[in-house]
């Protein structure tokens, strides 16, 4: 296993900010870190000429203009994209990835499950109070200018904006867990400085022997920042609290829950953009459960009448069992679902309790087992005896 | 017709479909309410079948496994357990009834602890009543 993070050799930085212009700040690291050599390309979030908010995987430093490091728009999550570079070991070349702090999750739920190899790769983190749907951003970023620096300038927007993704109004993760480098911003004032943490040596060469913008080491992150993320991370805990008592209003019970999945087109968007959802081939979308005409009247006859298609609750709820210790809420299902079934909050409450039964929390970091591929000989006795 | 629990029982190969075939030779009476099927380890039940079974009209879901430290396979059990745990989990997060899945350690010297389970069992989904998805048509 890759050993990149050790928490205790974290180093922190103050980086300034010249011209007051944070984004293009992080532009010219990251330009300086390919120009140096030391990546060979880097993964950045860019808007094109065209109006397609993606990313881009560059490796010219001059390109590196055409990026958005700031963008908060969010189509899919990251991690799916580094499983699709770094599948295997071995890589011989370098390759930064800035990902937010729900993307990085789901990377070292990836490393765990063996989708990904970080030999390659260096996790360069961002700090994140939200993010908006594609489409949503370019509504709302229409003629404005500068928006992507004033969305981390306007700091007390974060908990009243409910543009923001459902699911980032329900994050208490707003700064990455696990990293080799992250940039910070959340309770500072971004226009003067930034905040770098480096964790492990993949991170700390990056910023030797030479950096494009004056660095001064620092003892901790600011009190100002720990106490911002705490207060947002506590209006955060206040959302999940009363979304989930409206969520079981809706949900409990068998009735309900068939309620809650009803519209439900059996699609399996939501598994296929799941970051990680790792099966090569999904058990549903495979043979195994298929019947034939025959068949399909005596599972008739079983109830008189069934639902067509079959076997949407039986997707859901396999799912959940299969995924819900893994799962880092970043809620990209929910966004992708045609018919808006509300999974983010669900994913919320069931994948918690069920990362609590085991004190495991997703994307917390590498060295802890995934739940279901360890044990203890003396947990859980008195299951299966009585 | 008098309501009569319908149960799927997965046991395992090296101990409790044996437990269960010396309930049969030792002429142990027990109810006829469990459909069993032989599965190599109870840690080969994916959480798909159980709830195939439960959703598709099943009143209960029986395991049946090795006793801890016996499995065939080595470990094979205590995964089980682990899945028990977090199949729970996401059923009471979903407000849906635990009671109906059992997961019981017996050894294949064990034929009166699986009658007595199988009996136990079916007394307590009788007392239950039917499993709700099983008039549910658009599960
Ligand atoms: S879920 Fe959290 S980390 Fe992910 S995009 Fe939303 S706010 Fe950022
Ligand atoms: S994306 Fe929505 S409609 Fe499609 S399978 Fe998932 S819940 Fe069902
Ligand atoms: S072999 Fe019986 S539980 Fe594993």
């Amino acid at each position: 296993m890759d050993g990149t993070v050790k928490t205790g050799s974290r180093t922190i930085y103050e980086l300034a900010v010249p011209g007051s212009d944070p984004e293009a700040t992080l532009k010219k690291v990251f330009a300086h870190w390919l120009e140096e050599k030391k990546l060979d390309a880097i993964l950045v979030p860019a808007i094109s000429k065209t109006g397609a908010v993606t990313r881009s995987l560059v490796s010219a430093p001059e390109k590196i203009m055409a990026t958005a490091p700031l963008l908060p728009a969010m189509g899919i999550n990251g991690a799916g994209i580094i499983a699709e570079i770094a599948p295997d070991p071995g890589a011989k070349s370098k390759i930064g990835v800035l990902l937010r702090p729900c993307e990085l999750r789901a990377v070292v739920e990836l490393v765990k499950l063996q989708q990904v190899s970080l030999d390659g790769i260096v996790l360069v983190g961002i700090d994140c109070p939200g993010t908006y749907k594609t489409a949503q951003f370019l509504q709302i970023a229409e003629g404005a200018s500068d928006f992507n620096n004033n969305f981390i300038r306007n700091q007390d927007a974060y908990t009243s904006d409910s543009r923001l993704r459902h699911a980032c109004q329900l994050c208490e993760f707003p700064a990455p867990l696990v990293f080799d480098i992250m940039f910070g911003f959340l309770g500072m004032n971004p226009d003067e400085e930034l905040l770098v943490i480096t964790a492990g040596e993949k991170g700390a060469v990056l910023l030797a022997p030479t950096f494009p913008v004056p660095l001064e080491p620092r003892q901790d992150e600011p009190a100002a920042r720990v106490e911002f993320i705490n207060k947002l991370r506590r209006a955060r805990e206040e959302a999940i609290r009363t979304q989930i008592r409206e969520l079981d209003e809706r949900l409990l019970g068998a009735e309900n829950v068939v309620r809650y999945f009803a519209d439900c087109l059996n699609c399996h968007n939501c598994m296929k953009v799941c970051p990680v959802c790792y099966c090569r081939e999904c058990f549903f979308e495979s043979d195994a459960l298929n019947r034939n005409q025959d068949e399909f009247v005596r599972f008739s006859r079983s109830k008189g009448m069934v639902r067509m298609p079959s076997g949407t609750l039986l997707f859901h709820i396999t799912r959940m069992n299969h995924m819900m210790t893994s799962c880092v809420q970043c809620g990209i299902c929910e966004d992708s679902c045609p018919v808006s079934i509300g999974l983010s909050v669900l994913f919320k409450k069931v994948s918690r309790n069920a990362q609590n039964a085991f004190g495991y929390l997703s994307g917390r970091a590498l060295e802890e087992p995934l739940p279901l591929t360890t044990f203890r000989e003396d947990e859980f006795t008195t299951i299966g005896e009585g | 017709m008098a309501y009569e629990p319908k149960i799927i029982g997965f046991l395992c190969n090296w101990c409790t479909y044996a437990g269960a075939d010396l309930a049969g030779t030792s002429r142990l009476q027990y109810p006829p309410n469990m459909r069993p099927i032989r599965v190599m380890c109870s840690g080969a039940v994916d959480s798909v079948y159980i709830l195939r079974a439960l959703l598709e009209g099943a009143d209960g879901v029986f395991i049946g496994g090795c006793h801890p430290g016996d499995c065939h396979y080595v470990s094979g059990n205590y995964k089980t357990r682990r899945r028990m745990v977090l199949f729970n989990s996401i059923m009471e997060s979903l407000g849906l009834d635990t009671d109906r899945v059992l997961l019981r350690w017996i050894s294949a010297a064990e034929g009166k602890r699986f009658a007595d389970t199988v009996t136990e069992f079916t007394e307590k989904l009788r007392q239950k009543g039917p499993s709700p998805f099983k008039t549910l048509w658009e599960v």
